[in-house]
């Protein structure tokens, strides 16, 4: 096979420049390339296969903790100097770097490339007509389930054909069913129940608009009536139904709760099917529901790479860009760390193997029908601080609509800058 | 004092070149900047005091001036406290006093964002071990930083934790300094232990106190990778600090001018208490 | 030998708060110490089943530290500790210097100055880290050891901490010296500084903690991989999409152990100058 070939030798090399520290020859040049803190072994082969394929190209990756990757970027791009050359975006936040000045339009430099895409990741790269950073992952949510909870509460369980998904109106009394206060179990959850990633799919598929058609515009839109419906219908959930946990925000927690079968269905991640295997839980995937009145609408968007206007090594930083859009160095990425592939060539090469599985089924449909990226939006850093706290607010118990129309004002007064 | 002749300046030096090098000539930049605004594309232009107007008329920010001023008012005298109470228990010799005292200092190299973490699972509602143990005495399960009246004082609880051993070591420092033979000679005088608290120990303490004090003040100021990673400012306002409001203007909303603004009213409201706190350590002279 | 809360050296009140104290500190860290040995699949109980099994773990597995020590924490502890030492040599000397100047000479302007050595830590990090990074990059210092170390070693707490010291000592024993013709410096580093071994004791932890804990500047500053330091190896178990617990759990109680071996080796100044006081 290819892709272990190539792996293999990228791990020697890999290896090789992580025992002997790299010297540069006279006609080397080193790329900065601030990345992702994942683990050594998922990232330096993937630059090691890069540097085998261009001998003259170092790549200098930095390995920045989550919590510190924004923060980070903010500081070196603040200095608006020649560094870094290359670095990793968070696919939702190109438009804001490419609004204040800190990304190359790639469109040249991809031309050739663009149809080998899925066209829901290169519209998460782009701003304004343009493609501002090129993605090498996208994401999905399934539903997972514990076949055994659902067993004995007599649950069917749902069916993993798209064409016969859950509808969000089903699933709520699934939940009511499987909810069990005695023994602390709930019937369903979000795995990140404030986060705008996963959670504008409900006001989407209830066919509200999550923010005016300019980018720029919060009030009308974010307390309009199809958001304050939809997210009422959400804050149920915690509060009168009591089926989902409330106040559990992005701590890990969730999965933990799912893998001790105190959850009976979790909407969550890819990145789970490898952890609730780890946990040993006896689980089912479907996809994700909708709203009967509305239509089949999923979360995606993942890491892009982007390049610094002022960077004094355009040519290198292209090349590497442009080899990051290859089959090959995508298959080994896949290998490296399983985000759904970008490509649609990688997904057409795997499908009998890597993508066979039932799951991976769902999530190439997902990716090609239904992915649906965030609002294309300079601001979209602040409209998600504001939403999120939203949400947080409305599980606690706070009217919905004073809620979004306060933080509607508050998205509105940070989007002025960008007008 | 001495009169030196011009040698401290040999003294001086180094450390001063650092500390205005490294420290005081950014924050100056930065004092600077709260007067200028940096539009989207990061051209500057100079506004006057243009990022304090829009702060002052800002209730968002005169709510978090009153959690900041309710969370010092509590933590510093607090900390402060429960340290000395903690140094006076370790500092005379007795069995197994140095394991506690092991134990007690533990925290501190637990980093900030750490113990947010740490205290983040560990008071969780679901999976948390500390509500099955309430749960299970009887007390019943506590949201702790999901609840509006409980996040202020759990962050409180948290800082205190991580600190009260570590400022125990200064105070202990101080008690160590106290010459053995002054206590002696006020208890062959007949003076009780309280009375040699009060006159021998706490008036040679205050140099050292002041130093806790004024150090616990400015970190407790500056006190805000909990309030992140636990409660985003929430629930409801109740956890705002003036330092996480200076956070998010500078990393969430990419906001500098209003972000060094917020910076230099800190600086100046950390001046205002410490400037008090000196005063009211103030060593008796002569002493 | 009596002590300063005197006879309540074995009272039971003294230890009773004394077992409270420690229990509070370490009800916390032992949960993180035992379920740092938990296999990952176990590492959280339910509130709901609590009982030992929350804390005690079915069975214990050092898979966790094994994982750390093939990735790049062993490198990370190594350039903590090169990091912390340097800054922890190099800043007792150059504070405690300017901490004695402060306390004990008399100079025109020496108010505005120790002010000034007050605010250099009054400012959020936050707020200078952007011009901070400018200098140090303009100083090509980016991704070396000297951008961590040298903007920690001028401390301006540590320079107070020793001025409180320093001005507490009686002043007949700088004239004395000075008398018998003993230099400034003499008088420092032979008088000033021994006398003061626990404040010595304490800084060196302040400016070992200082460095141990840091963690935001070392990833604006040096993140490469020859300089990561200790909580930024930590923190890369946090992620998005799935945290590595164990590793997270394993690397902390790492981290808190190994920074408790200068506190012990420190611990000995503390005991040292109560055990001669008790000679005396």
């Amino acid at each position: 096979m290819m892709h272990e070939a190539i792996s293999r030798r990228a791990l020697l090399a890999g290896l090789a420049a992580v025992t002997a520290a790299p010297r540069l020859s006279a006609q080397e040049t080193a790329l900065s390339v601030p990345w992702m803190g994942w683990p050594e072994e998922q990232v330096r082969p993937l630059m090691a296969a890069f540097e085998a394929a261009n001998p003259a190209i170092r790549v200098r990756e930095e390995r920045l903790p989550l919590g510190e990757l924004l923060k980070t970027l903010e500081v070196r791009l603040a200095a608006r100097n020649a560094t870094p050359d290359v670095y990793i975006v968070d696919g939702p936040l190109t438009a804001s770097y490419a609004a204040r000045g800190h990304l190359v339009d790639l469109g040249p430099v991809l031309a050739a490339e663009k149809d080998r895409f899925l066209p829901s990741a290169l519209a998460q790269g782009s701003f304004e007509g343009k493609l501002y950073s090129s993605p090498i992952a996208t994401s999905s949510q399934l539903l997972f389930y514990n076949r055994k909870l659902l067993a004995d509460a007599g649950v069917a369980a749902p069916s993993a054909d798209p064409a016969q998904r859950l509808t969000w109106e089903a699933l709520l009394p699934m939940a009511q069913k499987l909810t069990n206060a005695g023994s602390g179990v709930f019937g369903f959850s979000f795995e990140n129940s404030s986060r705008p990633y996963q959670i504008l799919a409900v006001p989407q598929s209830w066919g509200a608009p999550v923010l005016g058609p300019d980018g720029l515009t919060a009030t009308g839109y974010v307390d309009g009536p199809g958001m304050v419906a939809s997210l009422t219908w959400y804050q149920q959930l915690f509060t009168t139904h009591k089926v989902s946990p409330a106040n559990v925000f992005d701590n890990g927690v969730i999965q933990q709760m799912f893998g001790a079968g105190k959850i009976a269905m979790v909407l969550g991640g890819t990145w789970n099917l490898e952890g609730f295997e780890k946990a040993g839980v006896d689980f089912g995937v479907a996809p994700h529901p909708y709203f009967a009145a509305g239509k089949p609408v999923t979360p995606t968007g993942s890491f892009h790479v982007g390049i610094n206007p002022r960077t004094r090594n355009a040519a290198q930083a292209q090349a590497f860009v442009k080899w990051l859009a290859i089959t090959p160095a995508m298959e080994l990425w896949l290998d490296l760390r399983p985000y759904p592939p970008v490509l649609k060539e990688v997904w057409e090469k795997r499908s009998k193997t890597t993508f066979a599985a039932p799951a991976w089924q769902i999530v190439q449909h997902e990716l090609v029908h239904t992915a649906t990226p965030r609002p294309a939006t300079p601001g979209y850093r602040e409209y998600e601080d504001y939403l999120r706290l939203a949400l947080q607010d409305m599980q606690g118990g706070a009217a919905v609509q004073p809620t979004l129309a306060a933080a509607a004002r508050n998205i509105d007064r940070e989007m002025r800058k960008y007008r | 004092m001495l009169r030196s002749r011009g040698v401290h300046w040999w003294f001086l030096a180094p450390a001063l070149a650092g500390l205005a090098i490294f420290r005081l000539l950014p924050i100056l930049i930065a004092l600077v900047g709260s007067l200028f605004g940096v539009s989207i594309r990061g051209d500057v232009r100079f506004v006057g005091l243009d990022n304090f107007v829009v702060l002052f008329t800002d209730p968002e920010f005169w709510a978090s001036v009153r959690v900041t001023l309710l969370f010092n008012v509590i933590i510093n005298p607090l900390q402060l406290f429960v340290a000395l109470g903690l140094a006076l228990l370790v500092r005379p010799p007795g069995r197994g006093i140095i394991a506690f005292r092991t134990v007690l200092v533990l925290p501190m190299s637990v980093s900030t964002a750490l113990s947010a973490i740490l205290f983040g699972l560990f008071l969780e509602k679901n999976m948390g071990p500390m509500n099955g143990l309430l749960e299970w005495i009887g007390i019943g399960a506590q949201p702790f930083y999901r609840d509006m009246y409980q996040a202020l004082p759990t962050l409180i609880g948290v800082a205190t934790w991580k600190g009260a051993g570590y400022w125990m070591l200064f105070l202990l420092a101080g008690l160590y300094a106290i010459p053995e033979s002054v206590n002696e000679a006020a208890a062959i005088d007949g003076a009780s232990r309280w009375q040699r608290f009060r006159h021998v120990t706490w008036p040679l303490m205050k140099r050292p106190m002041a130093f806790v004090l004024v150090v616990d003040t400015i970190a407790n100021f500056l006190f805000f990778a909990p309030v992140y990673i636990l409660t985003s400012g929430g629930p409801a306002g109740s956890t705002n600090l003036l330092m996480f409001q200076a956070y998010q203007a500078a990393f969430t909303h990419f906001d500098p001018g209003r972000a060094l603004a917020i910076s230099t009213v800190i600086l100046f409201i950390i001046l205002v208490f410490v400037a008090i706190e000196f005063r009211m350590f103030r060593p008796a002279e002569g002493s | 030998m009596s002590g300063v809360v005197g006879e309540a050296r074995g009272g039971p009140l003294r230890y009773g708060l004394l077992s409270v104290a420690a229990m509070v500190i370490l009800l916390p860290l032992l949960w993180l110490a035992l379920a740092s040995l938990r296999p990952q699949a176990e590492i959280f109980r339910p509130a709901v089943e609590f009982g030992w099994a929350t804390f005690i773990p079915s069975r214990i597995t050092l898979a966790n530290y094994a994982a750390l020590v093939r990735g790049d924490f062993p490198r990370a502890v190594l350039n903590s500790t090169i990091v912390a030492t340097a800054t922890v040599i190099a800043g007792v000397l150059v504070n405690s210097l300017a901490g004695f100047a402060f306390a004990v000479f008399e100079f025109r302007g020496r108010t505005l100055l120790f002010a000034l050595v007050i605010a250099s830590f009054m400012m959020p990090f936050e707020a200078i880290v952007i011009p901070l990074y400018l200098l140090v990059n303009a100083a090509g210092m980016t991704d070396t050891y000297a951008a961590l170390v040298l903007p920690e070693v001028a401390s301006g707490v540590v320079i107070f901490l020793f001025r409180q010291f320093f001005a507490g000592l009686p002043r007949d024993f700088y004239e004395a010296a000075r008398v018998d013709g003993a230099s400034w410096f003499t008088i420092w580093w032979r008088i000033a500084l021994p006398l003061s071994w626990p404040t010595v004791a304490t800084s060196c932890l302040m400016l070992f903690l200082v460095q141990w804990d840091s963690f935001f500047w070392p990833v604006v500053a040096a993140s490469g991989p020859d300089h990561t330091v200790v909580q930024v190896a930590i923190a890369r178990n946090v992620n998005f999409e799935q945290s590595d617990w164990g590793g997270l759990f394993a690397s902390t109680n790492l981290a808190v152990l190994l920074a408790m071996i200068p506190f012990l080796l420190l611990q000995r100044f503390y005991v040292g100058s109560l055990v001669s006081a008790g000679i005396k």
